[in-house]
């Protein structure tokens, strides 16, 4: 079995000889921005040991000298034998809208971390340069007290919770930051901490008060940067090395979007544009540098493949594609073995597939009185998971239609739609359309990646980290109780 | 001759237009209330609730159902009063203390107006207190109570126990629902009756009503 070393992760991982190296990859973090179909060069990697053989779509994509000094696309490469990958997504200089980003250079090194309610993420950074140095990802162990927010929330209200869910978040943080010495980086050169993450991650990790997040009004009070020093957190840093956590921004939207807007330039833009993160709760951004409207709505679990009978992760056996040749369509299933059930994208992609042939009508009933429709191998699709696909997209875009609304826009009028999140990074954007998940024009869609982190490595290089001038632009609209939300989202239900 | 099979047809498949007109219609011919309503819209919304559990229909078909009832019953109200036709029974609803969310608690009022309940709608963020002002005042014979969170569940228990020290629960049933509400935790607070979806809580609100 080939063995493959990936820089700068320090990871090595070992396949089948002849296996697709992308989702051995996908599962490090690297983003497939056009779908792994071999169009832009997102997923690029460097062969530094070991040799490739070129792919049609390598000699499309890269010049003759890139392709001579070992550049490849990850996701048309196969695992043939023993290989050491530099990974472009992880060294390259900090990218916004695949242009360099131009930053004041800063002395030292600066870590940049997403919080995630399920994922944790820190790159370190030289801030010199801008360039990544080393990554490190893990799990949020908070999650062994529910993986949703509120039960986090739930927990933290209770005598000692918040203590410690604050404390698990810390230790954990700690661990992936001590990987990066692993690797015999000079921690003690590091300046500066950036962390962004959900206001309800924010509140766990600098233990505020979480009564009001709770329950009604589901908002709070303490929404500012907050300041912590490396030896309070147990960070293996020089004791006084400060670490940040940024403001959030009204809700349950936090700094994580205020990183989105920072990555994407939101507040710069001329023309009213929208950031969407498709996940479990969902947020929408719409704004440009006049104002800025955010809001969340809770889309359950059906884009990352959970709540459907025969749902599952984004991982090897997911049917994660559908194509129709000649009126019959076929199902893509990652790896290219047995299909075993179907990920986020792959329902978004089925579904739309189903309405194209009249399997199923707009009003999300399977045609000829059927319950199931037989995809590939033992895998079916169930009418109860077309239900849950349309409450999920029903909640994304009755909430950018609110929020449309209230300037008087309609979806066409949007520049720019970002799309931020491993799902909104893969899934079949024609596909969104079709089932009304994405309402505006296909041509002004754009995958943005990991908005969050990109967001926190760009403040890395900030003085003023209370971003008192973006914050003023920005308003909460909370769509709890909205009875125009509800319309719209009822509206937005059907196909 | 209003065509009253038409006004169920309209009912089922949310057509609000044709079930307004039909039951004006019907109004103006002298055709008796009471029959409009028991032997049309009743039966009509129940239909709407069977399709919406055999997964036939979803959440919007099951809205734009209750709408077109809706606007039939506006026609109707008025008359009914004057008729002396009795409701089932009086309910009062409400989204629990501390929570918001109301699309499944207005969905449930609109499933039990069509099963002939009169509904005394008590909105969000609903404390204890004003759920026993409803049992005091508007005589309710059923207290429906909606969360959506695992942070605000525990109000129900909350409502419960204060039913029991104002000396009122032997008075009125409990029923609860919501995403994160089980059997099980009726079973563990003392609710008399739970349901996991608007169609079945009309069934529960006969059940508890000794009308079924």
């Amino acid at each position: 079995m080939p063995k493959i070393q990936l820089d700068p992760l320090g990871v090595v991982i070992e396949l089948a000889t002849g296996a697709s190296i992308n989702d051995a990859l996908f599962a490090h973090g690297v983003e497939f921005p056009c779908g792994a179909k071999g169009r832009c060069r997102g997923c690029r990697v460097r062969v530094t040991e070991g040799a490739a053989p070129m792919s049609a779509a390598d000699q499309k994509v890269f010049s003759d000298e890139e392709l001579a000094t070992g550049w490849r696309l990850a996701c048309t490469m196969r695992a043939t034998s023993d290989l050491r990958l530099q990974l472009a997504a992880y060294t390259a200089p900090v990218l916004a809208d695949e242009t360099a980003f131009t930053f004041t250079p800063r002395d030292g090194l600066g870590i940049a971390i997403d919080l995630g309610t399920t994922t944790l993420v820190a790159q370190l950074l030289d801030l010199s340069t801008g360039a990544v140095l080393a990554v490190r990802s893990g799990l949020n162990p908070q999650a062994v007290h529910g993986a949703d927010l509120m039960s986090r929330l739930d927990k933290a209200t209770q005598e000692g919770g918040l203590d410690e869910l604050a404390v698990q978040i810390h230790q954990a943080l700690a661990e992936l930051i001590a990987g990066f010495a692993d690797e015999r980086h000079p921690l003690e050169r590091v300046q500066r901490a950036v962390v962004v993450g959900n206001t309800a991650m924010h509140h766990l990790f600098a233990r505020r008060n979480c009564d009001s997040l709770a329950r009604y009004p589901f908002e709070s009070s303490e929404m500012d940067l907050s300041e912590h020093r490396a030896d309070e957190l147990g960070w293996p840093l020089p004791p006084a090395t400060p670490v940040f956590m940024l403001p959030d921004l009204g809700g349950y939207v936090g700094s994580d979007l205020l990183a989105g807007i920072l990555a994407t330039r939101l507040h710069e833009s001329e023309h009213p544009v929208a950031l969407l993160d498709l996940g479990t709760n969902g947020e929408v951004v719409l704004g440009d540098r006049h104002g800025i409207q955010v809001t969340s709505t809770a889309a359950g679990p059906a884009f990352e493949g959970a709540g459907i009978q025969q749902g599952m992760r984004a991982s090897t056996g997911a049917i994660h594609a559908c194509s129709v040749h000649g009126g019959v369509p076929s199902y893509q299933v990652i790896g290219g073995g047995a299909a075993r059930g179907i990920c986020g994208s792959g329902l978004v992609d089925i579904v739309a597939t189903c309405l194209d042939l009249g399997l199923v009508e707009a009003s999300g009933r399977m045609a000829h009185g059927v319950k199931t429709i037989p995809l590939r191998d033992e895998v079916v699709l169930d009418q109860t998971d077309i239900r849950q696909l349309q409450l999920a997209k029903g909640a994304i875009a009755g909430g950018l239609a609110v929020l449309l609304a209230r300037r008087g826009l309609e979806p066409k009028d949007l520049g720019r739609v970002y799309l931020a999140g491993a799902f909104g990074n893969y899934v079949n954007q024609s596909a969104g359309c079709r089932i009304g998940l994405l309402t505006a024009p296909p041509e002004h869609i754009t995958t943005a990646g990991n908005t969050a982190l990109l967001g926190a490595k760009l403040a890395l290089f900030e003085d003023d980290l209370a971003f008192t001038a973006i914050r003023s632009l920005v308003s909460h609209v909370s769509l709890k109780a909205d009875m125009e939300f509800q319309d719209r989202y009822v509206e937005a239900m059907s196909f | 001759m209003a065509d009253l099979d038409s006004l169920k047809e309209a009912v089922i498949s949310g057509d609000a237009n044709t079930a307004k007109a039909v039951t004006e219609a019907a109004v103006a011919e002298g055709i008796d209330v009471q029959v409009i309503v028991s032997d049309y819209l009743i039966p009509a919304m129940d239909e709407v609730g069977r399709r919406f559990e055999a997964n036939e229909y979803f959440v919007p078909e099951l809205l734009i159902g209750a709408r077109a009832m809706k606007t039939s019953m506006a026609v109707l109200k008025p008359l009914l009063a004057d008729s002396g036709v009795k409701p089932v029974a009086k309910v009062a609803i409400g989204t629990v203390k501390g929570d918001l969310h109301d699309i499944g608690k207005n969905l449930v009022a609109s499933m039990l107006e069509g099963g002939g309940f009169e509904i005394v709608d008590l909105g969000v963020d609903v404390s204890p207190e004003q759920f026993i002002q409803s049992v005091q005042e508007s005589g309710v014979a059923i207290i429906c109570m909606s969360a959506l969170l695992t942070t605000t569940m525990g109000s129900m228990k909350d409502t419960i126990q204060a039913l029991n020290a104002a000396g009122l629960r032997d008075k009125v049933q409990v029923m609860i629902g919501g995403a994160p509400i089980t059997q099980q935790y009726a079973n563990e607070i003392g609710a008399d009756g739970y349901s996991d979806n608007a169609s079945a809580a009309v069934s529960c609100a006969r059940k508890l009503a000794k009308v079924a």
